[in-house]
């Protein structure tokens, strides 16, 4: 007689290394106690799931995507680790030549005789050399929509600019990415204005009035990063964070990495998903770091400035060209498959094909064509055509679709799910029909079925014929 | 010491080009991606690429920053291939890169769970060599099932717990090729396997709450012996 059995025990029963006067004593429990016997079930049903998640085979990646930014990266690191100085020997052996040459020159007269112990010891110091200034960063624009001034211009190489201490720049109603380094970048708002005050591998600087939104990889270990909004201070160290400043109050926004806030008379911590608003004339340290609503942290996200994911601004400057967008209205934008916002905009790229996404009036992203980029100063313009207006029919090509779906063979995708005791189930599609009656797209953009019968579902969908109509794109629920 | 480890999953892999490539031609391409030759590294990048993918995506099941994952142990394999001596194949080398990184992206979503994906292996990707006709709509549905249950599970445990039990119950690796990939030694890896395998199947089977199982005695049966037959 034995107690309850240990879940991890069935599972050894199930792998086969429990014997088999043990095994007999546990599955005679199991008969007994149906507790036991549910637990086995359930730890069985498991087992038998492992053979199917290890032999689950690699799902699609972006494979040449991923290959460039590994080479990127790889070849980056490898072209910092030949840049690196070599320690300065020169000196020694210039000054062990010169030493050799007064001793040649001057005789044996001059060579001093035997050692005598000095009376006393002039403690001599030698001047400490001055530390050597820290090597001056280089920021690239990355993204720039709507007007942007660089020292008070309108640069027409604005990608190909380099940005160093000194620059100031200030958008009007678009904004501006500026990348420095490594998943390390900057953008300015609307209407905002920056001076790199400082902007070096030491300290980092920012003078801002307006929108600042700031991502930054972890500084090393002496590296400062600020920036100046009116009388208040925000350091980081790693994080990403939006700055607003204007006459009447400074406001802070962390969305992950910790912030540190301060004026002459105090200092806060403002933390991930946290944010201070702080008046104009009031002490930081009195005012209270407060949650961020999802909305705002959506903005956040949003506004997250852009990088290109390797870092070397050389090789970036040479390497790379402006790809400019054009809308004729307001279009969010996705080039390969990463959104950039409201377009018309310029963003750099690498040099190849690319693909140029628009989003539609519902939100959607349709292809709007791709474009090849060479590595050129002036990079290369693309037009999207304005969206077609609304197609009307919608409702005619539905009474359509409904019309012409083969009942007994959708009955016959469904017939498994039926006898399993499923109701309720659903498979929401959206589908494009031309005026010739000729299907664009049916794409299944939501069910609860398993995805062999929603595929069911859509070949029967993808077989209803279509007569000569008005052309129309709309999104169809089946309650099956 | 591990002379030449070679890990049971590798020695199974049939599917891939793994099989193909003999200890001299591996050893010819290590030496001449150490050359910096750039076409070696992408011979090398093509050739394990899915095995790499795979890896990840069995381990963490779900496709959530699969591509940056993949990213990043290609970029540690090439940065540190320096450093590779050679004592374990490079398939496994490359494993044990796939399992550090998985152990990293697991702490991370342990530190931020509202980013947990759970499961999200899809059930049309299993390997078509196993089921000879096609499964039917709610065996699919009942299997997925499964594997969420599973890997909510798994979502449980602590990170090194979680590695050590996929390694050993999922991949079916002995303690000595765990200990290897997880840098451990297999003791270490015992034990924990054996408080693994008891938290987790006490989920599976729907016990109590994880919380409460490190403070509770064992059962009768329990035998408190950590798995047998894998002994070192």
């Amino acid at each position: 007689m034995i107690g309850h059995v240990a879940p991890h025990r069935w599972a050894d029963l199930w792998a086969g290394r429990v014997g088999h006067p043990e095994r007999t004593v546990m599955e005679g429990h199991a008969e007994r106690c149906r507790a036991c016997a549910r637990q086995r079930q359930r730890v069985t049903r498991a087992s038998d799931s492992f053979a199917t998640i290890r032999t689950q085979s690699s799902p699609e990646v972006s494979w040449d995507a991923v290959r460039a930014r590994v080479h990127w990266s790889v070849s980056t690191q490898r072209r910092a680790v030949r840049r690196q100085p070599r320690p300065a020997y020169g000196w020694l052996a210039g000054a062990l030549a010169a030493g050799v040459a007064v001793a040649v020159i001057s005789g044996p007269a001059s060579l001093p005789g035997p050692a005598t112990e000095p009376i006393a010891r002039h403690a001599v110091t030698a001047p400490l050399p001055a530390p050597p200034p820290p090597p001056a960063l280089v920021g690239l624009v990355s993204r720039a929509s709507g007007d942007v001034m660089v020292d008070g211009v309108r640069p027409a190489d604005l990608f190909a600019r380099p940005l160093t201490a000194g620059s100031r720049i200030a958008t009007a109603d678009g904004r501006v990415d500026i990348q420095f380094g490594d998943h390390s970048a900057f953008a300015l708002g609307p209407r905002s204005t920056i001076e790199l005050r400082r902007f070096d591998a030491r300290t980092i600087e920012l003078v801002v009035d307006g929108t600042l939104d700031v991502t930054v990889a972890p500084r090393a270990e002496g590296q400062r990063f600020l920036v100046d909004a009116g009388d208040r201070v925000v350091e980081v160290r790693g994080t990403q964070f939006r700055v607003s400043h204007d006459g009447s109050a400074t406001s802070v926004a962390c969305r992950h990495g910790l912030v540190d806030v301060s004026d002459a008379r105090g200092k806060i911590q403002v933390g991930a998903a946290r944010r201070v608003h702080v008046a104009n004339g009031s002490p930081v340290a009195s005012e209270p770091v407060v949650a961020l609503s999802s909305d705002e942290l959506t903005t956040l996200v949003e506004a997250t400035p852009l990088a290109l994911p390797l870092w070397d601004p050389a090789a970036l400057a040479q390497s790379s060209a402006p790809l400019e967008i054009a809308t004729s209205g307001r279009r969010d934008v996705r080039v390969d498959g990463v959104e950039l916002g409201l377009a018309p905009l310029r963003v750099r790229v690498m040099p190849g094909r690319h693909t140029v996404e628009a989003a539609d009036s519902a939100g959607r992203f349709r292809r709007a064509g791709w474009v090849d980029v060479a590595a050129e100063p002036r990079g290369v313009r693309l037009d999207i055509p304005a969206e077609p207006p609304a197609t009307g029919g919608i409702t005619e090509r539905r009474r359509q679709l409904r019309a012409g779906i083969d009942q007994p063979r959708l009955r016959r995708c469904m017939r498994s799910i039926a006898k399993a005791g499923l109701t309720g189930t659903y498979v929401q599609v959206e589908l494009a029909v031309d005026a010739q009656g000729a299907v664009g797209f049916l794409n299944v953009i939501d069910s609860d079925l398993p995805s062999a019968t929603a595929s069911c579902v859509r070949e029967v969908l993808a077989d209803v014929r279509f007569g000569r109509g008005m052309a129309a794109t709309w999104r169809e629920r089946l309650d099956l | 010491m591990v002379a030449h480890v070679m890990l049971g999953r590798v020695k199974r892999d049939t599917t891939g080009s793994l099989a193909s490539l003999g200890p001299a031609d591996e050893a010819d391409l290590i030496a001449r991606c150490k050359a910096d030759d750039r076409s070696s590294h992408d011979e090398l990048y093509h050739r394990f690429r899915r095995q790499v993918a795979g890896n990840l995506y069995r381990v963490l099941g779900d496709r959530t920053d699969l591509d940056d994952l993949v990213q990043e142990v290609f970029v540690i394999a090439f940065r540190g291939l320096e450093r590779f001596r050679g004592d374990a194949r490079l398939s496994t080398w490359l494993y044990r890169i796939c399992v550090n990184v998985a152990l990293g992206k697991i702490r991370t979503r342990k530190r931020r769970p509202a980013a947990i994906g759970v499961a999200d292996l899809d059930a049309t990707s299993a390997d078509p060599s196993l089921t000879e006709r096609p499964e039917t709509p709610d065996r699919a549905l009942e299997r997925r099932q499964e594997q969420d249950r599973v890997y909510k599970a798994l979502e449980l445990l602590a990170p090194k717990k979680r590695i050590v039990l996929y390694l050993h119950e999922i991949e079916g690796l002995d303690l000595k090729e765990i200990a290897y990939l997880v840098d451990s030694n297999p003791v270490t890896v015992r034990t924990r396997l054996f408080y693994a395998r008891r938290e987790f199947y006490r989920i599976i089977a729907g016990e109590d709450p994880p919380d409460k199982l490190s403070t509770e005695g064992g059962e009768a049966g329990d035998g408190g012996e950590p798995v047998r037959g894998d002994d070192p």
